[in-house]
Formats: C-alpha cells, sequence, structure tokens
C-alpha cells in the first residue's frame, strides 16, 4: 500500500495485478468485476506509465494488445514458454472450430453453447472438428462445448454474460488467440524420415 | 383529581372469541391473572384496540386469525369501551358490520342496552331502536379507524363527536395509540437502544416513513447502467467501430446493391434467352430464305441484263464490221485514185463528142486522095493490127502471166488467211476462256471491292453504341440533377444544423440562467429558515423561552408591544415581579386593539415549513422547468434529428448515386471506346477478309494477265511467222510475175518499135504521096493527132470505167450510209456501257444487300450460340452455387429483357463479386460484433445483435446506427441521464431530508427522556442511581453516504451535469463536480449491495447509547444492555424506560390545555418483578398519569399491589370466565 502511494498508482493496481497475473487478460469490452473499469485505468497514459514501472519491478511487463492487457513476465525461462505453448496448442482446434462455424464468433459475439453443439450435430465437419479438440471427456457434444467455454472463460477470452441463459461474450483478448495462430507458420520437415510428410509449427 | 379525569374506565365484552360477557373495570392499575392460553393477551389486545384502532398493529401473527373474525364471531359480538368523564360517561361500541365500525354513545354503559329479558345480546339495529327510544344519543356509525382516532384523540371537528374525547391531542396525537402499541409489541423484547430507537421511530413515522433502498438502488442502477452505456459508446475506439460499421455497411449495400442489380440482369438474360430461342431461330432461317430469294433474284435481272447486253454487242459487231469494211473499200478505192478516175470519167461524153468532130474533119480534108488514103490507111491500118494483134498477144501473155501469178498469189493469201483465221480462232478460242476467268475473277475482284466499300461505311454495332451514348447523356443530364439537389440538401443540412445548436444554446442559455435564478432563491430561503432556526433553537435560553414557561397568554400582552430580536436575546435574564406583573415599567396599556407582534412556536414552525415548502416549489419548478427543457430539447432533436436524419441519408443516397454515377458514366466511356474498338476491330477483321481475297484475286487475275499475254505472243510469233512466210512467197511471186512480164514488156516494146518504124516509114511514104498530090498534109496530121489524143483519153477512160462504177455502186450503197452506222454504233456502244454499269449497280447493291442479310443471320446465330451457351453455362456451373440461392427470388422473378450482357458474363461476374461480398461482410459482420461487444447485453441504446442474426438483422443494426447517429440520440440520451443524476440525487436528497427531518424531533424526544430519566429518582430504594441516554451520529454506512448524497445536492443545487462525459462543452468545474456525483452514487450502490439492507427508517439515522447504574453496577456508554442486574431489575429498567417513552409522547403528543386525562401502559409478563419493585415502577407510573394493565401467570401477592384483579378460567364449554378477584390493595 506504502508502495501504492509512493509510485503514485491508482487505486485499482492490486485489482489489476490480481487479474493480470493469474496470466488472465483485461479486455476493453468485459463487464465482469469491472474489467472495462481495470482497462479504462489501464490505458489511461498516465497510469500505464506508473503501473509498467511499477510492474516491472516485480518483473512483470504490461503488454498492450488490441483493445486488452496482459502480463509477461521478464526473463521468463523457456521451460515456461515451451508450457505456454503446449497450453496454447488445445487453441488451435478450438479457433478452428469457431471460425468454421456458419455464424462465426468473433469478438464481441454473443452465443450459447447449445448454438454451437447443435450447429455441430447438425454438420459433420463441425462435429468432427469438435470430437477432434483433445483434453475433454464430456460424453455429450453439448457438455464438451460448455467445457471449452469453461476453459476460455477461465483463461478470459470468454465471459458469462448471463448464467441464466448461459450466454457467452466474446472478449477482446480473443483477437490474442487469433494473432498467435496467424503468426504459426507450418514447415515440411524433410530432414527426418527422408521424404516424409512430418509437418511442423514454428511460432514466429 | 382521580375521578374528574377522563379515563378509559371499563371494557365490556358480549360475545368476543371465547368470552360470552365479561364487564371490567380499567380507572386504577389493572392486572390480570391466568395461565398461558386463557385470554390474557386477548383480552390485552382489545384494550390495546381501545386506544390505536389498527386491527393490524396489535401484533397479531399472520398465521393466527385477523383480529375481526376472530373477535367478532357473531352478529352480535360487541366490543364496549366506557370512558370516563369530567361529568358523564360516554361508551363506544364496536361490532362488526361488514368490517369493523365505531359509534359513540352519550350515557353510562348498562347491559340493558344489549340484552333482551332472556338475556341474550341485541342486534345492532335493535339496540340501535333501542337507545333512540330511550331518546339516548348515539352517533351515527363511523367507518373508520382514522376517524375514530380523531374523535377519541379530541381532533374531530363534528360537533356531535367533538365531545366523545378521551384526550385532546395535537397534530402529533397518532404518536400516542403508536407508543402504547409498541410497549405492548416490545414488552418481551431485551434492553437493546435499537429498540427504543425502533420504539422512537415507530412513534414518530408512518409505515411509508423509510427510504426504500430497493428503490434507490434500481434507481442507481439504472443510472449507473446508461452511464456506462454512454460511457461506452463514447470511447475512441467504440467511435471508431462506429465509422467502420458505417463504412462497410455502405460497401456492402453498394455491393448488395450491384450484385441484386446484376442478378436481375441475369434474370432478365435468362428469360430472355429463354423465350428469344424460338424466335431467334425463325428470325435466323428468314434471313436465310431472304438471302436466297435476294440471289435468284439477282441471278434473274443480271441474266436479262446480259443478254441484252450480248444482243446490243452483235449490234455493235454488225456495225463495227460495215464501218471497218466500207473504210477498207474506200481506202482501196483511194489507193486506185478513184476521185481522179471518177473525175475523168465525167468527161467522156465531152471527149466523146470531141472524137466524133475529128473524125469529121478529117475525113473532109481526106475525100480527095481517099485511094492513097485507103492504100495506106489500109496498110497502116494492117500494121497497126498487127502491132496491136502482136500487142494483144504480148498483153494476152503478160495478162496470163499476171493472172497466173495472181491467182497463185491469191492462192497464197487465201492460205495465208486460212491459216491466218485458223490461228485467230485458236487464239480467240484460248482468249475466250481466259477473258472469260478473267472477267470472273475481275467481277469478284469487283463485288470484294465493292464489300470493303460497303464494310467500310457500315457503323457496326451502332445500336449497341448508340443506346450506351443515349444512356450516358442521360446519366449525365441525372447526374447534373442529384448534384444540383445534394448542392441544396447540403445547404439545408447545414441550415437545420445551425438552427439546431442556436436552439441547443438558447435552451441551455435558458436552463443555466433557471438554474442560478432558483439557487440564488433558494439560498435567500434558505438563509430565512435559518434565521428561523436559529431563534428556535435559543428560544429556550431567551426570553421568549422565559415567557413560554412563565407568563401565560404573554402573546397579547408583552407580544403586542416587545421587539422580536428582543424576544430571542439570551442576555436579558429575565424575572417576574409579581406587582407589576401585568404592566411596562409600571405602565399599564390597553392592548386590545394593538396587534400582536410575537410569534408562537409553532407560527415560527409554520414559517419554517413554508419557506421548505417554497424551496421545494422552487425546486420542484426548476425540476419542472428541466423537464420541459429537456423535452424542448428532445423535440429539437426529434424535430432537427429527423429532417437531418432524413436529409442526410438523403446525401448519402444522393452521394451514393453520383458516386454509382460516376462509376457508371467512365464505365459507359469505357464501354462505348470498348464497343468502337470492337466495332473497328470488326471492319478490320471483315475487311481482312476481303483484303485477303482481293489479294488473292489479284494475284489470279495477274496470273492470268500474264497467261493471256503469253498466249498472245505466242499467237503473235505464230502470225509473224506466217506473215513472214505468206510475203516471202508473195514477194518471190511478184519478182518472177514482174521479171517474166518484164520479159516480155522488153520483147513487146522491141516489137513495137519495129511496127512503129514501119508505120512511121509509110506514113512517110503516105505524106509523101499527098504533097506529091498536094494535101495539106500538116492540117491533116494534127487533126489525126488530136483523134489519136481523144481516143488515148477515151481508153483510159474506158479503163477505168468499171471501177468507177463499182465506186459509184458503193458510194451509195455504203460510204453515203457510213456515218449513220457510227452514229448507231456509238449509241449501241453507249448502251452497253449503260447496261454495264447497271449491271454493276445491281452487283453492288445486291452485295450489300447479300452482306447485310448474311451480318443479320450471322447476329442471330451468333446471339442463339451466346444464349445457348449461356443457358448451358448457367445450369451445369451456377444454379447449384449458393450465390444462386442467395439471389433466386430475383433471378426467377425477372422480366425478360435484353441486356448488354452475356449470361456467361454475368454469372462469373456474380460468383466473382459474390465472394468479395462475402469477404466485405464478414468484416461488416466482425465490426457489428465487436461494437455490440462492447456494449452490455440490455444497453439501453439496444445495441444487442444475436450470433445467428440474419443479413437483415445486420443491415438493420447498421441502419438504425446511423439513425441513432443522425439523429443524435446520445445527445439525448446524454441529456436524460444528466437530469437523471440530477433526478436521483434530487430524489436521494429529498428522501434523507424528509426523514432527517425528524430527527429534530428524535433529539427532542431524546432530551426529554433524558430530563424524564433524571426526575426519575428512586431515593427511597436507590435501587436505580440513574439511567442516561444520548443521542449520536448514525454509524450506518448506507445512511452516511445518503447523507454525503444529500450535502453534496445541498452544495451544488441541481445537478443537471453538463460535465457528466467529456464532451466538449463540460467545463473543468462541471466536470469535477459530476465526477463527485458519478462517484458518491456509484459508492452508494457498492455500499446497499453490500449491506443487503431493504430500507433505511428513521431509526437508521441515528445511534442511541445508554448508561445505567444499579447499585454499584454502571454498564457505561453502550447501545445494548445484556444484563443490568436480576431479570427482575432488568423488567424493571425496561418498564421504566417504556414508561418515561409513553409518558414523553403523551405530553408532546397531547394539548397543552389538556392534562385530566389518564391512558393505559400495557406491559404483559411481569411475574419476575419483586413487590417492592412493582410497587415503586406504579408509583413511576402513577406520577406521571399512567396506569399500568399488567399480566400474571398465577396469584404471588404481587395483584396485591393493583386496584382491579381479574382472575381467567376456561369453562367446560371452552368458553373463557373473566370474573374480579379479591384482593385487598396495597397502596401503591
Amino acid at each position: 500500500m506504502e508502495d501504492t502511494i509512493n509510485f503514485n498508482l491508482p487505486k485499482q493496481t492490486h485489482d489489476i495485478f490480481a487479474v493480470m497475473a493469474r496470466g488472465n487478460f483485461i479486455s476493453s469490452n468485459g463487464s465482469k468485476d469491472g474489467m472495462n473499469r481495470l482497462y479504462d485505468v489501464i490505458n489511461n497514459p498516465d497510469n500505464f506509465d506508473r503501473l509498467q514501472a511499477y510492474f516491472n519491478v516485480i518483473r512483470y511487463n504490461i503488454e498492450r494488445g488490441n483493445n486488452f492487457f496482459y502480463f509477461s513476465k521478464l526473463g521468463e525461462p523457456n521451460s515456461e514458454l515451451e508450457k505456454k505453448l503446449e497450453r496454447f496448442e488445445r487453441y488451435i482446434d478450438i479457433i478452428d472450430l469457431f471460425a468454421s462455424m456458419d455464424n462465426k464468433i468473433g469478438i464481441g459475439s454473443r452465443f450459447r453453447p447449445g448454438e454451437i453443439s447443435e450447429e455441430c450435430n447438425a454438420n459433420v465437419r463441425l462435429k468432427q472438428k469438435l470430437q477432434k479438440i483433445p483434453l475433454y471427456r464430456s460424453e455429450t457434444l453439448h457438455n464438451k462445448v460448455r467445457e471449452i467455454c469453461d476453459l476460455m472463460s477461465r483463461d478470459s477470452f470468454l465471459e458469462l454474460e448471463d448464467e441464466k441463459s448461459e450466454s457467452y461474450k466474446v472478449l477482446d483478448s480473443y483477437s490474442y488467440l487469433l494473432d498467435v495462430i496467424n503468426s504459426v507458420a507450418i514447415y515440411e520437415d524433410t530432414s527426418l524420415g527422408g521424404g516424409d510428410d512430418t509437418q511442423g509449427l514454428v511460432y514466429n | 383529581m382521580e375521578d374528574n379525569c377522563r379515563i378509559l374506565n371499563r371494557i365490556v365484552e358480549i360475545n368476543i372469541a371465547n368470552v360470552k360477557y365479561t364487564d371490567l373495570e380499567l380507572s386504577g392499575n389493572t392486572c390480570f391473572v391466568g395461565t398461558n392460553n386463557f385470554g390474557k393477551t386477548s383480552l390485552q389486545r382489545a384494550i390495546l384496540f381501545f386506544y390505536s384502532a389498527n386491527s393490524r398493529g396489535l401484533g397479531i401473527a399472520p398465521s393466527q386469525k385477523p383480529f375481526d373474525e376472530h373477535y367478532f364471531r357473531n352478529e352480535n359480538s360487541y366490543l364496549i369501551y366506557e370512558i370516563r368523564t369530567e361529568d358523564k360517561p360516554f361508551f363506544v361500541i364496536v361490532y362488526r358490520h361488514n368490517k369493523l365500525v365505531f359509534r359513540f354513545v352519550d350515557a353510562e354503559y348498562s347491559p340493558d342496552y344489549f340484552f333482551n329479558e332472556n338475556d341474550e345480546a341485541l342486534k345492532m339495529k335493535d339496540i340501535v331502536a333501542g337507545f333512540d327510544k330511550r331518546g339516548i344519543y348515539i352517533s351515527n356509525q363511523i367507518d373508520t379507524f382514522e376517524r375514530y382516532r380523531n374523535v377519541l384523540y379530541g381532533t374531530e371537528t363534528d360537533k356531535q363527536l367533538s365531545k366523545f374525547y378521551l384526550l385532546k391531542g395535537n397534530e402529533k396525537y397518532q404518536n400516542i395509540p403508536k407508543s402504547i402499541t409498541n410497549v405492548f409489541l416490545s414488552s418481551k423484547s431485551s434492553i437493546d437502544s435499537r429498540f427504543i430507537k425502533d420504539f422512537i421511530a415507530n412513534s414518530l413515522t408512518t409505515e411509508n416513513s423509510s427510504i426504500k433502498l430497493e428503490q434507490v438502488e434500481r434507481q442507481l442502477r439504472q443510472f449507473n447502467e446508461k452511464y456506462s452505456d454512454i460511457e461506452t459508446y463514447l470511447k475512441k475506439e467504440t467511435q471508431q467501430l462506429i465509422e467502420f460499421i458505417d463504412k462497410k455497411y455502405d460497401q456492402v449495400h453498394m455491393l448488395k446493391g450491384a450484385q441484386m442489380e446484376m442478378a436481375d440482369k441475369l434474370g432478365s438474360s435468362l428469360r430472355y434467352a429463354e423465350t428469344q430461342n424460338e424466335t431467334i431461330i425463325k428470325a435466323s432461317r428468314e434471313k436465310e430464305e431472304e438471302i436466297e430469294k435476294l440471289a435468284e433474284g439477282n441471278e434473274e435481272q443480271k441474266t436479262h441484263l446480259e443478254e441484252k447486253q450480248k444482243d446490243i454487242r452483235e449490234e455493235i459487231g454488225y456495225y463495227d464490221k460495215s464501218i471497218r469494211e466500207a473504210n477498207k473499200k474506200l481506202k482501196e478505192y483511194k489507193d486506185k485514185n478513184i476521185d481522179q478516175a471518177v473525175e475523168k470519167n465525167a468527161e467522156r461524153e465531152k471527149l466523146l463528142v470531141d472524137l466524133n468532130i475529128a473524125r469529121r474533119e478529117y475525113e473532109s480534108l481526106t475525100s480527095n486522095v481517099q485511094s492513097i488514103e485507103m492504100k495506106y490507111s489500109s496498110l497502116i491500118e494492117q500494121l497497126r493490127n498487127d502491132k496491136t494483134a502482136y500487142v494483144n498477144k504480148i498483153n494476152s501473155r503478160t495478162s496470163e502471166i499476171f493472172n497466173h501469178y495472181n491467182e497463185l498469189q491469191l492462192l497464197q493469201k487465201n492460205e495465208f488467211n486460212k491459216k491466218d483465221a485458223e490461228l485467230k480462232q485458236k487464239r480467240e478460242e484460248a482468249l475466250t476462256d481466259l477473258n472469260a476467268e478473267v472477267t470472273s475473277k475481275q467481277i469478284e475482284f469487283n463485288e470484294l471491292k465493292a464489300e470493303e466499300k460497303v464494310i467500310r461505311n457500315t457503323r457496326f454495332y451502332e445500336n449497341e453504341i448508340k443506346a450506351q451514348e443515349t444512356e450516358l447523356a442521360d446519366l449525365r443530364a441525372i447526374n447534373y440533377k442529384n448534384k444540383s439537389e445534394r448542392a441544396i440538401k447540403t445547404n439545408l443540412v447545414q441550415t437545420n444544423q445551425k438552427e439546431w445548436e442556436n436552439l441547443e444554446q438558447k435552451l441551455k442559455t435558458a436552463s443555466a440562467h433557471q438554474i442560478q435564478k432558483t439557487n440564488n432563491e433558494i439560498i435567500r430561503v434558505k438563509n430565512e429558515i435559518k434565521a428561523i432556526e436559529e431563534k428556535l433553537n435559543v428560544q429556550h435560553d431567551a426570553l421568549y423561552g422565559y415567557l413560554e414557561k412563565n407568563v401565560k397568554d404573554w402573546h397579547t400582552t408583552i407580544g403586542k408591544v416587545v421587539n422580536e430580536d428582543l424576544l430571542f436575546r439570551t442576555d436579558l435574564d429575565p424575572k417576574i415581579i409579581a406587582d407589576k406583573a401585568f404592566s411596562l415599567y409600571g405602565v399599564t396599556l390597553k392592548l386590545d386593539d394593538v396587534q400582536v407582534v410575537s410569534k408562537t412556536i409553532e407560527e415560527y414552525q409554520f414559517e419554517k415549513n413554508e419557506r421548505n415548502a417554497i424551496i421545494r416549489d422552487l425546486e420542484e419548478s426548476l425540476n419542472q422547468f428541466q423537464t420541459s427543457n429537456n423535452e424542448e430539447k428532445m423535440l429539437a432533436a426529434d424535430k432537427f434529428g429527423k429532417q437531418l436524419g432524413e436529409l442526410k441519408e438523403d446525401l448519402k443516397v444522393l452521394n451514393y448515386s453520383l458516386e454509382l454515377a460516376d462509376k457508371r458514366e467512365k464505365k459507359l466511356i469505357l464501354e462505348i471506346e470498348d464497343w468502337k474498338q470492337r466495332a473497328s476491330t470488326e471492319i478490320e477483321q471483315s475487311l481482312s477478309g476481303n483484303k485477303q481475297k482481293i489479294n488473292i484475286i489479284e494475284e489470279e487475275l495477274a496470273i492470268l494477265n500474264k497467261k493471256k499475254n503469253n498466249l498472245l505472243n505466242d499467237f503473235n510469233t505464230q502470225f509473224d511467222k506466217l506473215k513472214i512466210f505468206n510475203d516471202e512467197r508473195l514477194a518471190d511471186l511478184k519478182g518472177r510475175q514482174e521479171t517474166e512480164i518484164s520479159e516480155l514488156e522488153v520483147e513487146k516494146k522491141n516489137q513495137v518499135k519495129e511496127y512503129e518504124e514501119k508505120e512511121t516509114q509509110l506514113s512517110s511514104e503516105k505524106e509523101s504521096n499527098f504533097k506529091e498530090k498536094g494535101v495539106d498534109n500538116k492540117e491533116i496530121k494534127r487533126i489525126d493527132s488530136r483523134i489519136k489524143e481523144l481516143q488515148d483519153a477515151l481508153k483510159e477512160i474506158e479503163q477505168y470505167s468499171q471501177v468507177v462504177n463499182d465506186y459509184l455502186k458503193d458510194k451509195r450503197d455504203i460510204f453515203d450510209k457510213l456515218p449513220d452506222f457510227i452514229q448507231k454504233k456509238e449509241e449501241y456502244v453507249k448502251t452497253a456501257n449503260d447496261l454495264s454499269t447497271e449491271l454493276e449497280e445491281i452487283a453492288r447493291k445486291y452485295n450489300i444487300k447479300r452482306m447485310e442479310l448474311n451480318k443479320q443471320k450471322r447476329a442471330f446465330d451468333e446471339e442463339l450460340i451466346e444464349f445457348n451457351n449461356g443457358i448451358n453455362y448457367f445450369t451445369k456451373n451456377f444454379r447449384e452455387t449458393p450465390v444462386y440461392n442467395k439471389y433466386v427470388d430475383i433471378i426467377e422473378r425477372a422480366e425478360p429483357k435484353k441486356t448488354n450482357y452475356s449470361v456467361m458474363d454475368l454469372c462469373t461476374q456474380l460468383l466473382k463479386n459474390d465472394s468479395h461480398f462475402n469477404e466485405e461482410y464478414g468484416a461488416f459482420q466482425r465490426y457489428v460484433n465487436e461494437f455490440a461487444g462492447k456494449f452490455r447485453l440490455e444497453n439501453h441504446f439496444n445495441f444487442v445483435i444475436r450470433n445467428d442474426a440474419s443479413q437483415g438483422e445486420y443491415e438493420r443494426f447498421a441502419q438504425n446506427l446511423r439513425s441513432f447517429i443522425n439523429e443524435a440520440k446520445i445527445e439525448l440520451s446524454i441529456a436524460e441521464t444528466a437530469t437523471q443524476i440530477g433526478l436521483v440525487t434530487d430524489s436521494i436528497a429529498t428522501k434523507v431530508k424528509e426523514l432527517s427531518g425528524q430527527k429534530d424531533k428524535i433529539q427532542h424526544i431524546i432530551t426529554l427522556i433524558a430530563e424524564d430519566f433524571k426526575k426519575a429518582e428512586f431515593e427511597e430504594s436507590k435501587l436505580i442511581e440513574f439511567i442516561k441516554i444520548r443521542l449520536e451520529d448514525s454509524e450506518n454506512k448506507v445512511y452516511k453516504l445518503l447523507k454525503r448524497i444529500q450535502e453534496f445536492r445541498e452544495e451544488n443545487g441541481l445537478v443537471y451535469n453538463e460535465g457528466l462525459f467529456n464532451t466538449d462543452f463540460a467545463t473543468h468545474k462541471n466536470k469535477e463536480i459530476s465526477n463527485r456525483a458519478v462517484k458518491l452514487l456509484e459508492q452508494l450502490r457498492n455500499a446497499i449491495k453490500e449491506q443487503e439492507q431493504e430500507e433505511i427508517r428513521l431509526q437508521d439515522l441515528f445511534e442511541l447509547r445508554f448508561n445505567i447504574k444499579e447499585g454499584m453496577n454502571e454498564t457505561g456508554w453502550t447501545h445494548k444492555i445484556d444484563s443490568i442486574g436480576s431479570t427482575g431489575t432488568d423488567i424493571l429498567v425496561k418498564a421504566i424506560i417504556y414508561i418515561t417513552l409513553l409518558h414523553v409522547f403523551i405530553k408532546e403528543s397531547s394539548h397543552r390545555s389538556s392534562t385530566d386525562f389518564k391512558v393505559h401502559c400495557i406491559i404483559d409478563e411481569v411475574g419476575q418483578i419483586s413487590a417492592h419493585y412493582l410497587r415503586e415502577l406504579l408509583r413511576f407510573a402513577k406520577n406521571r398519569n399512567i396506569m399500568m394493565i399488567n399480566g400474571l401467570p398465577n396469584k404471588s401477592g404481587l395483584e396485591a399491589h393493583y386496584k382491579y384483579t381479574y382472575q381467567f378460567r376456561r369453562e367446560e364449554n371452552n368458553n373463557v370466565r373473566i370474573f374480579p378477584s379479591i384482593v385487598t390493595e396495597v397502596e401503591a
């Protein structure tokens, strides 16, 4: 608290840290827990410089995305980065599924898991894509979609806007996923297996 | 004294609950003894009902039967309260007539009024009849509890009822029944300041005087949501998204429009192709037939003309031949000097006459010497004859030779001619074939040349170019019109905008002015209130307070002569000197007609209230002004916004049309250029084919000419050879002829010379004979020579006579007709030329027509091919695509119409455009989603779009957003929100003020209670040393915030914020104030959420703390006293506090003049109190004119301290009987 005073930091600093230190994002279109207010606080140029200076001391760096903020850690070990990448890989299939929907899910979209599972049920291609997504053991498609939504909410890419109707909103941080996907290059590994079709991913 | 005061003297229950009848006196402390569930509490409730007349405030649980149903079970159930007065008692009857009603009866209670001789309770009408019969006044039925209380507490204005009062209450008399009720209801609770607070508060307030936090929270939430919506809307990123959406929507709209237009064209083209197929096939066939017919007609005409031409050529040949022959003959005649011959022949007759004359002369001269003459003449004649015979013989031989050679020459010539003719024929034959070929090629060449000329003169795609040029002209005209319309509308927009801004400025100024004016007025009135409050605050210690306490009716004496300021001075130290009591420093004044200048407290209070009302009115009127100002703003926004919106929309449409028109114009220009290019290409293509043909034909012609020349050269060589041979042969023949003839001529000459010598000899002999005979020989000789000359001349003439005759005949037959022949030939030549020209013209016309028809037919064929290709392409490559499904309605419903585009092109373009459209639409959707996602799900702008929204919904969203911007709805929303924050703060401030307005009353009550506690000295027992009470500020977080909002509101007046958002006209100060307001409201909202309290009541406005000392125990200042001492002590303290409270309230709520009355304090369970304490308590109550009604579970000796003790017994039929217990009262 004393530090907060010395740095002349906004009073929401603690809340900001609590969100971002968990690896979550603060998006401008998030409404839960005053997320949009936190975004406005960070987005204020005076605040931003102060917060950046403050967090740098504890080796965190505020990264600015398109209408969202997150922490990166200064001097993060490679093993951590690898873990992050592994964690990210499961999103490739999810984003692929979302992008293949008739009503493409993008930033600001509002949807219910039921809508996605219904569409997947009606479309074999989508169904296969959904079934292909690993890490989930749910038996029904609906539950699987719910789990995906739950995961994405936990990672602050989605927000459960209305619990009653189970309506989710896609947050601005979703563009982080898209940006990462876009910076993935597919290469063919010819050095191994002599002409094998092995493909790999490169993160730019 | 006790007998002369007003008190509830008796309660009578007739058929009430389980009690059949009971009649209980209550004019002193009363005690009910009975075990639980015997009806003690029910009876106490019945007594409480007398005071409160509120069937719902009797502490009956909701699970139990309501009061009226439980108590008044029968038609003849009556509850009767008898009130003793200074003189005659009266009573009140409560009964059920649908609902509970009251009647006042001006008489002492007697059971006779209610029962018949069989001891059965009468019905109400019979009772009323009984009273009437007895001449006792019974009031009309009183239907409302309120009116009953008015009567009971002496505020009823009806003169007939005004005497039926228990006490004369003031405007606060409602506190008395409330207090009695509260004591009864809270008597079981422990001693907690909260209960005291509740007691005081409940006594002072009505059910509605609280701040319902749910309502406040709702208002705050509504404001907060609106505020957050607007804030989101005003964000830079949101504005950027709006721009993107607007732009993308235009693009999407344009693309869609273009696609639909194209789909319509496709549909039209398809329909046209389908409907035109048969027609085109037919038209093509017709063209073919037309071409055939044209060829036939042309052939016929050509044949006819060629035949004519042949006849004319024959004629020309005939005349040509005749002319040529005539010229040849003429030349031959000229070669024979025909002119000289004809001339000489003309002299023949004259020569014959001259000869005859010469002969006659000669004969006359020689008549003398005839014998000699005869001899010599015969000799000479003989010689001459010999000579002639010889000459003739030679001539004959010459002639023979000449003829022979001539014949040979003739044969040669004939041979030559024959061979020449043969060659010529051969040549002619060869040439005829060649010429025919050349001619046909030449015709073909000419045709091609004509065709080239036609092609060069043909304007290909003329219709298309013309149609597009017309369209371009129309487009330019419309463009011009649209541009001027756009200029007008832009002007209108600017004018409207200016007008709107002016009006807004005017409204803003008016609003600011009004706020300023109202605030000034409020400040002025507040100052006045402050002055009044100051007076009221100091009045206790000032002269005023002194006069109030010590001088009766001072208003009518001192009040008339004193200066108001003096009244409120605290430094005057007033004292009463008895002998000058009614004089002014010893001077008495007659003040009857002098106006009272002093005012009562109530008047000051009234003035204060009046000023508060003025402030309220001012604020109300400001509110109204603001509302109407906002309404005007809204009306203006509605009016101008709509107009501007429409105009802007029109402008957009115009701009769009102009943009489209520009594009169309450029496209049209390009298309025209394209058509022209295609036309020239078409010409070039047509010409290139033509030129190739021409070149080929030219080459062929050259070859043919060469061939012809070779042929001619060949034949010429042959002719030359033949001629040379012929000439040589003829020369040889002629040479031989001439040699032989010249040989014969030499021979003849020599022989003739001999003959002539002999003749000369004979003539000389003759002449010598004549000389000898004397004859003029000289004259005879002259005549003779003359005859000879004439004979020679005639001979010569005779030699040419045949030629001349022939010539003359020819002249007559041929040469004289030659000019006619020439003229006729020329005429025929001319006619032939005309015919050739005519033929050429016909051929040219035919070619043009044929080409035109061929072109038309080709066009039909091409069109047909294109249609079929188009339909095939559509079926195979388009109909199965989603694009077709998208525009199926437009395509299938289109009218058949010819367009400038092929079906194939349209299909390809539609598919291509659709992919572009999808890209653009995707971006548009993304922007809309992102934009809508920035707002709450239930935002008040209704910026919501479903994930599965249709294209139409997305477009409507963009349209609505555009209208929202055009109609400046955000301004309205900002104005509304600004008004709302004003209204919310105002509403909160008003509620807080209203509620905290009663805090003064609480302060007053607490002061009185504290004073009353001070008086409660328990000297005798020394049990309780003191009970102290004090008031502290509330600790309620919500109330604190509410208070801060009220203070904020007081400080800043009505907050009609212009600085609520970062708009252009927000000043720094405004912004700061607004931010504070918003922050306060947000804090309040959070506090309400945290605290989960439903309402803020009067008791939340303050904290109460007690300090009680009992014996050696002092609690210290605390708000909750868990245990002071034993339970009995607790009950005592509690009862003391309640009695004090009741006493204070009764004192405060009754008229000053009204002192001669007593009320009851109902405290149910007092069983655990000791007799000693009870006596203290009863005395404490008695000193405050309060009679106690208590309940005891059983007889314990305590009842001895009460004037009346009643026992309860349940009988066999479950009825309860209440009967007085015989006890000896110990003096309280």
